[in-house]
């Protein structure tokens, strides 16, 4: 039952949102484009079109991304940021699962209240609270450290709540049974609850690790300097050089960025569902 | 009896954990903020704290920093929220509509949202820079250049700009899984009574995204108040501090300038106001949900 006219309407949308998304990403085909560019080439190409259109393949074609790498500790900070991620992630799911568990399932003091808790420390923005994290490590004698920095943000309100409302709804008979087996409450956690739940451990896993790479306030304030700075503090550090040129600049930031392009494509369908269940992951 | 004690047990020892980082990292904090901002306490020189009752929180609204800061940042959340929110949900409806290439739109309209604010704040000095692309760009359209990140008039709005072409394709996945949530026997009833394309938005389409609309809306507003990173990489606040906001004022206040008692009292006005909106939001949106399960009921 589509008309002719119809079928023409949707040809004009279709090239004017065409239109439109090339408007909008040209921020990042410039980018993209001009970090194979030498700067003079750069500069040389401002006022044409050859703005947009990267550099024909030769020998220097690669030298912003050879240098950075090889001139900077750029390596070394995703590498520092994919351990602090690794680790974050394993401590995450262990103990915010942990707590959820017993929060869905085990009856102990207070436990509604605690629930009650968990769900007003989600509405506290951790802004409100950063100046004395930083203290509290300062006083720690944590400053400059992996331990200091990665301490405050093991837990997390709301992937407890998340653990929590998956773990509430698994069939109890399964667990009688395996206490018949004598299999204790440690051991049943880790061998069946978490592998029952992979789809909320995938969840909480991705978000830990966009929310670690991503991040930027907490790991400017712990890191002062040196080796173990994150990507985003690195990549802070190497373009505010004098001596980084602008083709460098849009070299690192890009490679910065191909983790987290990974990380979409292969979990978008669990990070889309995230953002239309949830919604409140914002930045 | 037994059993039941070895229960409460377990799970205390399962809770534990976690309990033990939320006081240190989470309650202890909280208390503190809230204890600190009713005195002068200046983490160079402890010794010399006093209890100070309500001073700090007359001098932050005296404070000539302070209230520029808070300007600033309702500034941009005005600026951000309407271009933002309505950019999100024109894109959502024009690529629900369109029939071709639309996994390309929505992948698109994405992009930018997978890069980390720290990425595009980088990016946008380059795009922003008096010699830049965008410069170029417009002296093409015969537009003359524009100063941008680097004038006080028009560094705040162009870092809103930037912040909305940012965030807008996240709300735009929002508001397409509304919009595919919308009964299709809705648009058919209208059908059967001959209504135009028109009538069918403003009748069915916007009043069935009223709520989602108000949780983004709310949403954005919320994420707009935490604004910070991208004054620190791109202006850092300036030029003279017209992209200094609250966030940036309690982080020099606390950890720059170590006044953790005058942070403080920033910090539980600026928890104030985020609380609230998240309340409003809580309120709204739950009643929504309540709507839709009573629909669900009545379909049974």
């Amino acid at each position: 039952m589509v008309t002719r006219k119809q079928k023409r309407n949707n040809w004009i949308l279709t090239i004017v949102l065409l239109i439109a998304s090339l408007f909008f990403l040209f921020p990042v085909i410039w980018m993209l484009a001009n970090s194979f560019k030498p700067d003079a080439a750069i500069t040389a190409d401002m006022n044409s079109l050859r703005a947009f259109v990267p550099p024909i393949l030769n020998g220097s074609f690669l030298e912003n991304y050879i240098t950075v790498l090889t001139n900077t500790n750029f390596i070394r900070y995703m590498c520092n940021t994919l351990f602090y991620a690794a680790v974050l992630i394993v401590l995450g799911v262990v103990v915010n699962g942990l707590a959820g568990y017993a929060l869905a399932k085990i009856k102990f003091p207070f436990r509604e209240r605690w629930l009650m808790i968990i769900m007003l420390l989600m509405i506290v923005p951790m802004e409100t609270i950063i100046t004395i994290h930083f203290l509290i490590v300062a006083k720690l004698g944590l400053l400059n450290t992996v331990l200091g920095y990665i301490l405050p943000m093991i837990v997390n309100p709301f992937n407890i709540f998340l653990f929590r409302q998956v773990f509430v709804s698994l069939p109890d008979d399964v667990y009688e049974a395996a206490q018949l087996d004598r299999c204790g409450p440690l051991k049943y956690f880790f061998t069946m609850v978490l592998p029952m739940s992979k789809s909320v451990v995938a969840t909480v896993s991705v978000f830990t690790f966009l929310n670690v790479w991503n991040d930027y306030l907490w790991p400017s304030l712990v890191f002062t300097s040196g080796d173990l700075l994150s990507a985003q503090i690195g990549l802070n550090a190497i373009t505010s050089n004098d001596n980084t040129t602008t083709g460098q600049t849009l070299a690192v930031i890009t490679m910065v960025t191909i983790p987290v392009i990974i990380i979409y494509s292969f979990f978008s369908k669990q990070i889309v569902e995230g953002v239309i269940s949830t919604g409140s992951k914002e930045g | 009896m037994k059993r039941r004690k070895s229960e409460s047990l377990m799970g205390m020892a399962f809770f534990g954990p976690a309990l033990v980082l939320l006081t240190i990292f989470l309650f202890l904090p909280m208390v503190l903020t809230l204890v600190f901002s009713f005195t002068d306490f200046f983490a160079l020189n402890p010794k010399l704290t006093h209890f100070t009752g309500l001073e700090n929180y007359i001098q932050i609204f005296e404070d000539e920093d302070f209230r520029q800061a808070f300007f600033n940042t309702v500034k941009f959340v005005i600026i951000i929220v309407p271009l933002q929110g309505l950019g999100a949900l024109g894109l959502a409806l024009l690529i629900d509509k369109v029939s071709h290439c639309k996994k390309y739109f929505k992948v698109a309209f994405f992009v930018p949202v997978v890069m980390s604010l720290a990425v595009v704040s980088t990016l946008w000095i380059q795009i922003y820079s008096p010699e830049g692309i965008l410069n170029s760009v417009l002296g093409v359209m015969g537009i003359s250049a524009q100063p941008f990140i680097n004038s006080a008039s028009q560094a705040l709005p162009s870092i809103a700009v930037m912040s909305a072409w940012q965030g807008v394709g996240y709300q735009m996945i929002i508001f397409l899984g509304g919009i595919q949530a919308i009964n299709p026997a809705l648009y058919e009833a209208a059908e059967m009574d001959h209504a135009t394309p028109w009538q069918k938005f403003r009748d069915i389409t916007l009043p069935e995204l009223k709520p989602l609309c108000i949780f983004v809306f709310i949403t954005i507003t919320i994420g707009a108040f935490r604004m910070l990173v991208q004054p620190m990489v791109m202006t850092g606040g300036g030029p003279s501090h017209s992209t200094y906001t609250v966030v940036y004022d309690i982080y020099e206040t606390g950890t720059v300038n170590w006044e953790i008692g005058l942070a403080s009292t920033m910090a539980i006005a600026f928890a104030f106001f985020v609380m609230i909106l998240t309340v409003i939001q809580t309120i709204l949106t739950r009643d929504k949900e309540e709507k839709d399960g009573n629909k669900k009921t009545k379909k049974k």
